[in-house]
């Protein structure tokens, strides 16, 4: 009992920053059908720039604030230069590769900064363990899945009662049509990837004091991210969600049953089974054939 | 130009020969014979990549699945080169098969994302299934290359891989000059064209994956025995995009690009370590330049550059052509054909766009279809066309039944269409677009292809001739060689038609082939109608222009909220109330209206 | 037409070349090669092999070189992949002409170049990569040596020390799932069985796991009291967290992997855990150790001791460039095969260890230089790693 509540915890803490990576890729895919494909290296980014400023003796909430912002700017400058120029034609990939040099670019600069080595981020949420019901976790743990459900939410809200997030909802339904609205869509696709690249920087700032920082820290990340993202539909911001929490749990069940190398390997079959099956993702929208 | 290819292959053949009689040690070979090895795969992802259009980020999975096998079968079966090289071919062309699968239902990057998931299922198997592969320790003490048990020195070994690239260069050459390579190119600019023209796309796309996976599968047999050890941290992920990289960098889609990418990018970690630390951020920035400096990769940057120079005659000598007369002349029995639709009925959602409609095309005929914005007339012709499934009725062409065919068999039987929103193969020249329209009577096979047979090469002529001959039926002859997406509208349209009418179809459904043309385009238009109708093909078409359709139908049916209105011969069909009622909402004193417009 | 030409062009070559045999080998140069990881998260290793080697090269040129010319140094990185490894091997054998080669960090890596090493027939001295089967390899003659520690004496070191620990005799083995961690498994457990136990979990993990407890609770409801671990410090933090979590603190041993910088991660959690070494710049210096920090201070303006991430590799670099300096003047030839010979009748007095001789042709265990006896406890104490006896840890033993 004790070690099923472990593995659920354990599970839901590192779903959550699935959920908050497929978050991003939502985000991104809504606006522009293209996404940051090292959308992992955002997160890095952020959590490698916090570790920065601690060393650079900033004040830890100010300098996790700073990563935040810094992955919202890269998000921007990325979408300008190396993914719009590819989304002009669509069905380009340009974008995939670009974002990947990008991504190979950005890890490359994290290690000369850090070596080979992770960095810890002080944080109170790591000090000491709580115990629910036997399992043990760290608050900060248990603040992630949260935060990611409030994210959700929060992007519902906006979405419904803003005007930013209107024009989102418009974008990403029919690029054309909202131009013709007078949507300034060049401006909502840089919002989404801002919105979206601010999210998997401060997921790295969250998830930090728990699997400490290094270069290496958001290539799997990311890529799972996008499984998962794919799994719960891309379309749909709780499908990714859920299928985020719901994947991290999965994982940690396969690992305390089968075995930790048996974790990839089921994990992505189920992803490409899924897909198969539903081509558009568990809760995704369909799209409709048109001739 | 006509002799660029062999010039090419020749001094290809003369650096492989040359190489080992310059290298100065034998560190040097070794380092070319693993560009050689990079060189197989690239040129076999090449086909995935530049022809089918299909990315691949998990090329090192195939690679590893190779490598795995080639070790395994000679270790432990003992096996020799060439008998693990075709044991690794097997295996990984069956998964390339699989692989293939998912293409059915899933495009762009849905499909490079299972392509990356499937390199890292077989990374974490290689871990995981320790008894086999050695986990990650890896396998080691792979057999020197033998051959029947006769060890290969250094050169002999080299010699088998500079053969075998050489020909997989050169077959892979073939292959793209061939009908595979041309309808592959065609499945990746327009599916639905393709389907419409009777072009197996699944197939295409099977195939495309079964040969970068054969390739990939026995690169790396010989890299496991050019290396005597392997582990399954040589295939990752960055190694699936180097080889993706390979193909981009030297140009998809041409001969000796990915040759040429293969090489570089061997070389390149050479040269990239003075760079220290910041050899990983070089190649990242080198990724980064290729894709905004050269996204036609170097050989098709050239080939741009010099097309640009000297751009080669737009028009072709009509008389190379075949007088369509010949050319889409059927046997006597088989001219007259009829199209019988009765009782369609297809929903969407709740929505009926077609109910209980019947049409009767008779053999020779030119029928139109007609019908206010809505009335289902898209959805009739898609329907018969195949791309819809109807809830209920059926159709059927001379008494064979459609329903139920994939759109690609029905236009294998003889029924030929175009498109509303013209689909052309744009980046495809106006004559490989007519070519690509002639494929479904070719009948040679992928040896005959691959190994430029003469039954290959006299069905390619005939092809060609008739392609151009089409060309002049339409008067498109001094565009020939242009690409298609430059043509103006409406010479796309005639393109369209002529692409149709290379299959030599027995009926052909035109969709508003009159939309946004001028009123000579029109004119224009209506004699070809004539022309084609002459040939003894039966037409259906879907038109709004009342004058067009008064001029050439021999017989109007009227469509209106899904339902079939009225069928009759054009002047009957002027005076009908219920259709007049249906365009204008009027009674019948609006009629004189109609009969003044017409 | 033109196929049928190309194809019987290309026939014809491969028969010209058939008659080709392998080149003849040319002299070898008064040059040591090394293949390590320079870049990528292992970084440290390559670095820390670098200042070992040069300071030593540096010391015997200052001396007039080997054989009247001076040594060079050649360093490549393989970033941790084992055909870069094996491609750098090939470089420096074949292109640089070195008299031999040093090894890297990664077992993986070691484990590749023993092909080729043997193939060629270029004497390898590792000086990390503690691998068992890289240098045991069978080979006869077998040109792999190794001035570091091996795994399967480590086991026993460890399965030792932990048995001297442990209350109840029974012993989890944590491992990550690499070249390295799985080689060790076989290790471990052959060291249990030599005192007629057994393991009651072995437990593996990989690169980059952020959580642990699934792992740990196996081991924990297995009765286990003390924790054999073969990790990098990333993951020995999380380990150390995971088992902060459940609630469980036994007492670990590890190999050196966690002996970079798991203290700074781990902070107080990693108080107390105890990682193997052959050499430590840590604590009090003796004064031929504080001779040779002195000149990696001035060499690389490194200020404390804790900046060396790998210190065994500095000093197993430096033992390992002097024997191959010593068997190059004893063979009196830059020859790979007599340089061979010559290690086996290696004396010197190093920094590691005392080397009488450096190598037994008659064991082949004996392809290893450092014995168990060299081996040093050394245990995390507020962020740094000091040799066991210096600490409270090794007093309350």
């Amino acid at each position: 009992m004790t070690t099923t509540i472990q593995y659920i915890l354990s599970g839901l803490a590192i779903g959550g920053i699935y959920a908050l990576v497929a978050l991003g890729f939502h985000i991104m895919w809504s606006a522009a059908r293209a996404v940051n494909f090292a959308h992992g290296d955002t997160l890095m980014l952020g959590a490698v720039l916090a570790v920065v400023g601690v060393d650079a003796e900033i004040p830890l909430p100010i300098a996790c604030l700073l990563g935040i912002i810094a992955g919202a700017v890269f998000g921007v400058l990325l979408e300008r230069f190396a993914i719009r120029p590819f989304t002009a034609t669509s069905n380009s990939i340009g974008w995939m590769l670009t974002t990947i040099a990008v991504g190979v670019m950005i890890e490359s600069l994290a290690t000369l900064q850090f070596g080979g080595f992770s960095r810890p981020l002080a944080s109170p949420g790591v000090k000491s363990a709580v115990h629910i019901l036997g399992a043990g976790v760290y608050p900060q743990e248990l603040a992630i899945p949260v935060f990611a459900l409030l994210v959700m939410f929060g992007l519902k809200l906006m979405q419904r009662h803003t005007l930013v997030g209107r024009a989102m909802q418009a974008v990403a339904h029919d690029k054309r049509a909202a131009a013709l609205m007078g949507i300034n869509v060049n401006r909502i696709v840089a919002f989404s990837f801002a919105l979206a690249s601010l999210l998997g920087a401060a997921a790295g700032v969250l998830v930090a004091p728990v699997i400490q920082v290094s270069a290496s820290m958001g290539a799997l990340l990311g890529l799972k991210g996008f499984a998962v993202a794919i799994i719960g539909g891309i379309t749909s911001a709780p499908g990714v969600v859920i299928s985020g929490l719901c994947f991290g749990i999965m994982e940690k069940f396969v690992e305390g049953y089968i075995s930790t190398a048996a974790r990839e390997i089921i994990g992505f079959s189920v992803m490409i089974l899924v897909l198969l099956a539903f081509p558009h993702g568990l809760f995704g929208k369909r799209e409709v054939l048109k001739v | 130009m006509r002799y660029l290819a062999p010039v090419c292959f020749f001094i290809f053949a003369a650096i492989l020969v040359a190489v080992p009689l310059t290298a100065g040690n034998e560190y040097e070979l070794r380092l070319f014979m693993l560009f050689l090895i990079y060189g197989i795969i690239a040129v076999g992802l090449n086909v995935l990549v530049g022809l089918a259009g299909l990315v691949s980020l998990g090329q090192a999975g195939l690679f590893a699945l190779g490598s795995y096998s080639g070790a395994i079968l000679s270790t432990r079966l003992g096996f020799d080169i060439v008998g693990s090289c075709i044991g690794a071919a097997i295996i990984s062309g069956l998964f390339g098969v699989l692989l293939a699968y998912p293409t059915v239902r899933v495009r762009g990057v849905y499909l490079a994302v299972v392509t990356i998931a499937f390199g890292i299922i077989v990374e974490n198997v290689a871990i995981e299934w320790q008894s086999l592969t050695g986990g990650t320790t890896g396998l080691s003490s792979i057999p020197k290359p033998n051959i029947l048990g006769i060890r290969l020195s250094g050169f002999a070994f080299y010699g088998v891989l500079a053969v075998t690239l050489f020909v997989f260069t050169l077959l892979i050459h073939n292959l793209k000059i061939s009908r595979f390579g041309r309808t592959m190119l065609a499945v990746a600019q327009s599916e639905t064209a393709s389907r419409a023209l009777g072009i197996n796309s699944t197939g295409l796309r099977t195939l495309a994956f079964v040969i970068s996976a054969v390739t990939a599968g026995i690169a790396g047999t010989f890299y496991s025995f050019l290396n005597s050890y392997i582990s399954p941290d040589i295939f990752t992920f960055s190694d699936s995009v180097r080889f993706l990289l390979m193909v981009i960098l030297g140009g998809a889609g041409s001969t000796f690009g990915p040759v040429i990418g293969a090489y570089l990018l061997t070389y390149l970690p050479e040269y990239l370590q003075q760079f220290q630390l910041w050899q990983k951020f070089a190649y990242g920035a080198l990724l980064l330049v290729v894709m905004f400096a050269l996204p036609r990769g170097i050989v098709g940057t050239l080939q741009w550059a010099f097309n640009r120079l000297r751009p080669p005659a737009p028009a072709l000598a009509a008389t190379e052509g075949l007088p369509v007369e010949t050319t889409l002349r059927h046997e006597k029995k088989m001219l007259a054909a009829e199209l019988v639709a009765t009782a369609l009925t297809v929903r969407f959602g709740g929505l009926s766009a077609l109910s209980n409609a019947s049409l009767r095309v008779k053999g020779g005929e030119i029928h139109a279809l007609i019908g206010p914005n809505g009335a289902g007339k898209s959805t009739f012709v898609n329907t018969i066309s195949g791309f819809y499934r109807p809830d209920e009725g059926r159709c059927e062409l001379d008494g064979v039944e459609l329903t139920g065919r994939r759109s690609l068999d029905i236009a294998r039987l003889g029924l030929a269409r175009t498109f509303q929103n013209t689909e052309l193969f744009g980046e495809m020249s106006v004559l490989e677009n007519v070519m690509a329209g002639y494929d479904q009577r070719l009948t040679y096979g992928l040896t005959q292809a691959l190994l430029r047979t003469p039954k290959m090469r006299r069905e390619e002529r005939e092809c060609r001739q008739t392609a151009i001959g089409l060309l002049a039926f339409v008067g498109l002859s001094q565009y020939a060689n242009e690409e298609a997406r430059f043509l103006p509208f409406g010479l796309q349209r005639r393109l369209e038609i002529a692409r149709a009418l290379a299959g030599r179809p027995r009926l052909l459904l035109l969709d508003e082939p009159a939309a946004g043309l001028t009123t000579q385009e029109i004119d224009d238009l209506e004699a070809m109608v004539r022309r084609i109708a002459a040939l003894g093909v039966s037409i259906l078409l879907i038109e709004h222009h009342v004058d067009l359709i008064m001029a050439l139908a021999d017989h109007v049916t009227v469509l209106d909220y899904g339902q079939v209105i009225a069928s009759d011969n054009p002047t009957a069909i002027q005076d009908d109330p219920r259709v007049i009622e249906a365009y204008f909402g009027a009674p019948l004193d609006r009629a004189a209206a109609v009969g003044a417009g017409a | 037409m033109f196929l049928q030409t190309m194809v019987r062009s290309s026939v014809a070559v491969a028969a010209v070349l058939g008659f080709f045999s392998t080149a003849a080998h040319a002299e070898q140069e008064p040059c040591i090669g090394n293949s390590a990881a320079t870049t990528g998260p292992a970084a440290f290793g390559g670095q820390s092999i670098k200042m070992g080697a040069e300071i030593a090269i540096d010391e015997i040129n200052a001396k007039g070189g080997v054989l009247g010319k001076p040594l060079r140094f050649v360093q490549y990185d393989d970033a941790g992949a084992p055909p870069r490894g094996v491609d750098n091997t090939r470089r420096v054998a074949l292109s640089d002409k070195c008299v031999a080669i040093l090894g890297g960090y990664h077992s993986t890596v070691a484990v590749a170049q023993a092909e080729p090493v043997n193939e060629i027939g270029i004497p390898y001295v590792g000086v990390l990569a503690a691998n068992t089967k890289a240098i045991e390899n069978g080979k006869t003659p077998n040109f792999m040596f190794r001035v570091s520690a091996k795994d399967k004496w480590v086991a026993r070191f460890l399965v030792e020390q932990a048995l001297k620990s442990s209350k109840t005799g029974k012993i989890a083995f944590l491992y990550e799932n690499t070249g390295w961690g799985n080689g060790a498994l076989p290790d471990v457990k052959d060291a249990m069985s030599k005192v007629g136990k057994e393991l009651v979990a072995a437990e593996t993990f990989n690169w980059a796991d952020q959580d642990m407890t699934p792992q740990i609770i196996r081991a924990r409801d297995a009765g286990a009291d003390l924790v054999l671990l073969w990790a990098l410090d990333r993951e020995g933090n999380q380990i150390l967290r995971s088992m902060d979590k459940v609630g469980w603190k036994p007492p670990i041993i590890g190999a050196w992997g966690i002996a970079g910088n798991l203290g700074e991660l781990a902070g107080p959690l990693a108080n107390g855990v105890e990682v193997i070494q052959t050499y430590t710049f840590m604590g009090s210096m003796d004064p031929k150790k504080q001779a040779f920090w002195d000149k990696l201070k001035a060499k690389y303006g490194i200020k404390d001791p804790s900046e060396i991430k790998m210190g065994s590799g500095v000093a197993n670099a430096y033992d390992a460039v002097y024997i191959i300096a010593k068997a190059i003047e004893k063979a009196g030839s830059y020859d790979w095969a007599k340089v061979r010979e010559a290690l086996y009748t290696v004396n010197y007095d190093g920094l590691v260890a005392s080397y009488e001789p450096a190598f037994d042709a008659k064991d082949p265990e004996r392809q290893d230089a450092i014995l168990p006896k060299y081996y040093k406890l050394t245990v995390w104490t507020d962020g740094k790693l000091l040799p066991l006896e210096q600490t409270s840890y090794g007093k309350s033993n």
